[in-house]
């Protein structure tokens, strides 16, 4: 039977489930530590192995979400590198395609972004090859072997190479990071552009590997470090890494090509809200994860999570940051989501007679002045916990302690701009939930997407207590709060797929496909290259026969730019199935833009996407235990009310409840206001109402 | 970090705005996605925007630049003078370029929809782009000696290409047989069709929900709010007249008289500027409204959004048959280095210590001598440095676009016979001063079979000139690198050029002016620009 143990670490805590053989889910919430994220990992470990009763030898999956490689890029703490292409582009990045758009194009003080690698750091070697991969210069062994000996006296952690065409023939560029391999210490990552994106591009390809050079060394130096210290408590399973898209990486692969874990964690959250809509025929959802640094929102139409191959680095405007355009483009897929620097951990401070909350966390050290570590700024928790919100026993291991709170609260808000505690703290609960609404806000109203027929699913630790007043803000009628809910994301790793996709440039005319004469070489091309994909892509899972591979082509009318992505049938390439293809791709043009076209098509990539499904079991139906009738006073729309308070394990599926009310469980705190009707499912999950 | 007020007061009419907007981008990506134009297709934008039968401009997609507003914009009127509103059909579609009706010139197809309410037009739907090729003397539209409009291309006034029973076919018929690329040119017709009809799906949905009364009273409220926001901008501008000027490289001179009442009405005149010529060097008038609009958006918060409230509180006077406003039969298709001379006389007139002038984009074009094919792009120069910083290296921003248009190495090696044999920054090129102008770029580009080159560029013998002591840029260049490496000038506006196979293109972009007295400039910021050879 397997056991799998799920992890998350964000900015404040870290999050561990884990599954027994009999489907039965233990959790374990520690703070995260973050001078060695991995501490804090293995306490985590350990406590949930001990509460399960299971031996760290028969966990059988290790599955880990980590937003390591969003905050080395966002606090630009990867390591210095450098990049080299081919001569006469040696300024790519400098001239990047930084899109002049919105509110940049008028304006008169727009300053010059700095390029992603200094121009001092930056190289361009002899060399050339065509677009059909045809060698027109040959690599100049002894240019490269200077440019490697300048790049040796920078100092520099990491190279990327990106030469022209390299995704049609990466001989230049192997041969180029072989030699420049040569002159650096060893270990130093050269990071190719075919091995991390081969796909027709320069300058994104460029990029996405830089972004992979500049992470992939602090990314790898981590995963060893976990996986050590597991194999130290006695877990040996492989360890795995959510990818952007939400598949899983294994550990080595998740170095190789770190950017593609960039929104690892976030992800988790969102796959995971869409799981567990479908269960519930719930297709429409907005997913709002909100732990101890951020809240993040993303949104899941028809049971699927949004995808972009457009996510900008540093990128900025309306679209969360991600507007094409702006920033340093990464091309890999990645799931859409807005995300804003407001969680439970997010400083409250009087601003020249403003209030103002975060983007500053108190994160887990010192932490929320309520866990008695040392903190002594207000925080939202601070907030919720003076508000009645949060029990006063706190979550977990944790003790929170109010009278920390207020007086932080006091101290630091309160009598700076004159009010009272309690009135400030209601504002810092009022300003937090503006913030997430900004999240929600991007994700929906900002494309004209009416969230009100969404569905608002709660993940992390701190959403239960805000969403029902956030989906208030929106109109929103319906919540879905899950089982496990303060520790989604991580429960949401348990079932995902191990899934890599692996795709390279192949250009060819489907009629030299489909002729009856000629075609074999193109076809044996084609063919020969998606098995070459498949064997890569399966070492990489080091996958067996129980994988599922999944085979693709781009397709285009020769002369356009835009392809669609069509699945090939099973079985061998022919003539056949590429026509079927093609066939496809003219009906999804008609259905995309109405325009009934039948021009010659092209192939343009060949993809391949081998999954291991994960199991999804049914979890086993909650068994209520009874808990004592309780009730606290909670603040709730200018006035103290006294409110039912429940364990979340008390109540019998089926049964349904009225707000005002408070339920409680170890990871978090569920505040139902009134006018809100809940109802608990089979599983434990509970889905909030509003009464219109 | 936000304050209390972050949520919407009115959730319901913010959610009408940005529909209105998406509905615009899903127009403009479809138009991408399925035009042929090498242009489209190699990385520039398509225009999409919403319009309401008053022709007033609702919304437009974020890849519209403001002259492609303006066209639209200027051009729907006229559409509906000739066809008034009530002998339209549902499933109507309209198309023209003319230059004299808001166009731009006859490579730059608009497209119009008109979306019902109560049986009658209330909005229409527009999109724009510019096709592969529609006639003229020149392949792609580039010809710089097109004396009248007429060799600039086919000339479109407002006419039906599509009824609800689809393409007119005998319009499409005569395009068709107008363009050397005609498969290209009805595929980038139908991209515009289908942009246009995509948006007034969106549109009529919206109708659906908000009501037609919900619709108009959103859309009054939106451009009034953008009307108060735009003017409560303007009103910074003091009171009084302050004219300016800029002259081309051919000694045209842009004239411009800027009169602010002090309360957020603008009076901007182009009084004196010198006559329109027989050259393509003239403006349409939609596109000197684009400029214009564009310098004095430069003077309020950028982030206001475009629509008809930022073209009311400006009156713009451009008076008929001068450099800014041809009429016919002058061409207008070489409009770039006259708006650009307008942005830069508004900008000037409007803040007279502001900053230097800018290198602007130049364009070429190059064409198959054997087959048909084409490619055509722009380089970006460098622009001009100001009082507070550095110029900005290739942008060009005088259009408000940026780098997004000149298009990647591979896709276009892997389309044609060409090959690229460098794209960098010119080191020494922006203009010296306290603050140094941005850069300007070399390319260079091998032809692999014998094609012709047209050249269209500006500010090549009149470099930007610097501000305040700074040093103008270093002036830009067409060139023609034979297959023995000699190197010869090229006209900047060259026209149909033999580049036989194995010769090279090389296009230098002019670097923007400098600001300030070159010997004040911070002795870091010299040492830096030597380490990064941005200087040598």
């Amino acid at each position: 039977m397997s056991v799998t143990l799920a992890t998350d670490v964000g900015g404040t805590f870290t999050d561990v489930v884990l599954t027994g053989p009999d489907g039965r889910v233990v959790v374990a919430k520690t703070l995260t530590t973050p001078d060695d994220p991995t501490e804090g990992l293995l306490r985590g470990v350990r406590r949930a192995l001990a509460d399960g009763g299971v031996p760290a030898g028969e966990v059988t999956r290790f599955v880990h979400a980590t937003t390591l490689a969003t905050n080395v890029i966002l606090e630009r703490t990867g390591v210095p590198v450098a990049f080299v292409t081919t001569e006469g582009f040696r300024s790519m990045l400098a001239l990047g395609r930084q899109a002049r758009v919105e509110e940049d194009r008028y304006d008169r003080f727009f300053v010059q972004p700095e390029p992603p690698v200094p121009l001092t750091h930056t190289f361009a070697v002899p060399e050339r090859i065509d677009a059909t991969g045809a060698v027109l210069t040959p690599l100049d062994e002894k240019a490269a072997e200077s440019v490697a000996e300048r790049i040796a006296g920078l100092g520099v952690s990491a190279v990327a190479i990106c030469l022209l065409h390299s995704y049609v023939n990466p001989a230049h560029e192997r041969r180029l990071a072989e030699i420049v391999a040569a002159r650096l210490p060893d270990g130093t990552p050269v990071v190719a552009s075919c091995d991390v994106w081969p796909e027709l591009g320069e300058y994104e390809r460029a990029t996405t590997t830089l972004m992979s050079a500049y992470v992939g060394p602090v990314m790898a130096a981590y995963l060893r470090r976990l996986e050590e210290r597991l194999r130290g408590v006695g877990v040996v399973a492989p360890v795995r890494v959510m990818e952007s898209a939400g598949g899983v990486l294994p550990a080595a692969l998740a170095a190789d090509r770190a950017v593609y874990t960039i929104e690892s964690g976030p992800a988790a959250g969102v796959v995971a809200a869409a799981r567990l809509g479908s269960r519930r025929g719930l297709a429409d959802l907005v997913c709002f994860d909100m732990g101890g640094t951020t809240a993040k929102a993303g949104l899941v139409r028809g049971g699927r999570p949004g995808i972009t191959h457009e996510f900008q680095v540093g990128g900025k405007g309306s679209h969360g940051g991600r507007r094409p355009g702006t920033g340093v483009p990464i091309k890999v897929p990645a799931i859409d989501l807005a995300e804003v620097g407001s969680g439970g951990g997010s400083i409250a401070w009087a601003d020249a007679g403003t209030l103002r909350v975060g983007p500053r966390s108190a994160g887990a050290d010192p932490g929320p002045a309520c866990y008695g570590r040392g903190g002594t700024l207000p925080t939202v928790t601070d907030a919720d916990l003076v508000l009645g919100y949060l029990a006063p026993d706190g979550f977990g291991a944790f003790h929170l302690d109010a009278s920390l709170a207020r007086s932080a609260i006091e101290e630091h808000v309160a009598r700076p701009l004159g009010v009272d505690v309690i009135g400030a703290a209601a504002a810092i609960h009022d300003i937090a939930g503006a913030q997430m609404g900004a999240a929600v806000h991007v994700v929906t109203v900002r494309r004209g997407i009416d969230p009100r027929g969404f569905t608002l699913v709660a993940l992390g630790g701190a959403a239960p207590t805000h969403v029902a007043r956030l989906a208030e803000r929106f109109g929103i009628g319906r919540v879905l709060v899950p089982p496990h809910a303060g520790v989604g994301s991580a429960a949401g790793l348990l079932h995902a797929d191990l899934a890599i996709e692996r795709a390279r440039t192949f250009l060819a005319p489907v009629s030299r496909l489909t002729s009856c004469s000629a075609s074999r070489d193109a076809l044996g091309e084609l063919a020969d290259l998606l098995d070459e994909l498949e064997r890569a892509a399966r070492a990489d899972l080091s996958a067996g026969g129980e994988a599922v591979t999944v085979r693709s082509v781009g397709i285009r009318f020769v002369g356009q730019a835009h392809a669609f992505t069509v699945e090939l049938p099973a079985g061998p390439v022919t003539p056949e199935t590429v026509q079927r293809a093609a066939e496809e791709f003219y009906k999804r043009y008609h259905e995309s833009y109405g325009i009934d076209l039948r021009d010659p098509v092209e192939l343009t990539t060949a993809r391949v996407r081998v999954t291991l499904p994960g199991d999804d079991p049914p979890s086993p139906r909650v068994t209520p235990v009874p808990s004592p009738a309780a009730s606290r006073r909670i603040w709730l729309s200018g006035e103290w009310l006294d409110v039912p308070v429940r364990a979340r394990t008390s109540h019998v599926p089926g049964e349904t409840f009225e707000g005002p009310c408070v339920v409680t469980e170890p990871q978090s705190s569920l505040l139902v206001p009134s006018g809100w009707r809940g109802t608990v499912d089979d599983e434990g999950a509970i889905l909030l109402e509003a009464r219109s | 970090m936000t304050s209390a007020e972050g949520t919407a007061p009115d959730l319901t009419a913010e959610i009408l705005r940005n529909a209105l907007c998406v509905a615009a981008e899903e127009a403009g990506i479809v138009v991408v996605r399925s035009a042929y134009s090498a242009f489209i297709v190699e990385g520039a934008d398509a225009a999409a925007a919403i319009l309401d039968a008053r022709g007033r401009l609702v919304a437009h997609s974020l890849s519209t630049a403001l002259i492609q507003c303006a066209s639209l914009r200027s051009a729907l009127p006229f559409l509906l003078d000739a066809h008034p509103a009530e002998t339209m059909e549902p499933g109507d579609v309209f198309v023209l370029n003319d230059v004299y009706q808001g166009g731009i010139h006859a490579n730059d197809l608009l497209v119009f929809k008109p979306v019902f309410v109560d049986g009658m037009p209330a909005y229409f739907t527009g999109t724009l782009i510019h096709v592969a090729d529609l006639s003229g003397i020149s392949a792609g539209g580039m010809a710089s000696d097109a004396t009248d409009v007429f060799l600039e291309g086919l000339q479109l006034p407002p006419v039906r290409i599509a009824t609800a029973d689809g393409l007119v076919d005998d319009l499409v018929r005569v395009l068709a047989a107008n363009s050397r690329t005609p498969e290209r040119l009805v595929g980038d017709l139908r991209a515009l069709v289908a942009g246009a009809n995509v948006a007034a799906r969106r549109l009529a949905e919206i109708i659906e929900t908000y009501t037609p009364a919900g619709l108009a009273r959103g859309v009054a409220d939106y451009l009034a709010h953008t009307e108060r926001r735009m003017r409560d901008g303007l009103a910074g501008i003091p009171a009084g007249t302050r004219r300016a000027s800029y002259t081309l490289d051919d000694g045209h001179t842009v004239r411009v008289a800027v009169t602010s009442d002090g309360s957020g009405g603008l009076t901007v005149d182009f009084d004196g500027t010198d006559e329109q010529v027989p050259l393509p060097v003239n403006s349409g008038f939609s596109q000197t409204i684009g400029g214009v609009l564009y310098a004095v958006r430069c003077f309020v918060d950028p982030a206001l959004p475009m629509n008809e409230g930022c073209f009311t509180p400006v009156d713009i006077r451009l008076p008929r048959g001068t450099l800014v406003h041809c009429t016919r039969p002058f061409p207008g298709g070489g409009r770039f280095g006259t708006v650009a001379a307008a942005e830069e006389a508004v900008l000037s007139a409007i803040a007279p210590d502001g900053a230097a002038a800018s290198g602007i984009l130049q364009a070429f074009s190059i064409s198959g001598v054997r087959t048909p094919w084409l490619h055509m792009a722009f380089d970006l120069g460098g622009t001009g440095a100001r009082p507070d910083g550095d110029g900005v290296d290739a942008t060009g921003a005088l259009f408000g676009g940026g780098r997004n248009i000149v298009p990647q190495v591979e896709p276009v090696e892997a389309r044609l016979p060409v090959r690229i044999e460098e794209v960098s920054l010119i080191p020494d090129s922006g203009g010296r001063g306290r603050h140094r102008g941005g850069l300007g770029t070399r390319t260079v580009l091998r032809v692999l079979e014998d094609a012709r080159v047209d050249t269209r560029g500006d500010r090549l013998r009149r470099p930007p000139p610097g501000a305040s002591g700074g040093s103008p840029g270093r002036p830009g260049s067409y060139r023609r690198e034979r297959v023995d490496g000699r190197v010869e000038p090229l006209d900047a506006k060259a026209t149909r050029q033999p580049l036989a196979a194995g010769e090279a293109l090389i296009v230098e972009t002019s670097g923007g002016g400098g600001h300030g007295p070159p010997g004040h400039r911070d002795p870091e910021a010299l040492t830096r620009d030597r380490a990064d050879g941005r200087t040598t």
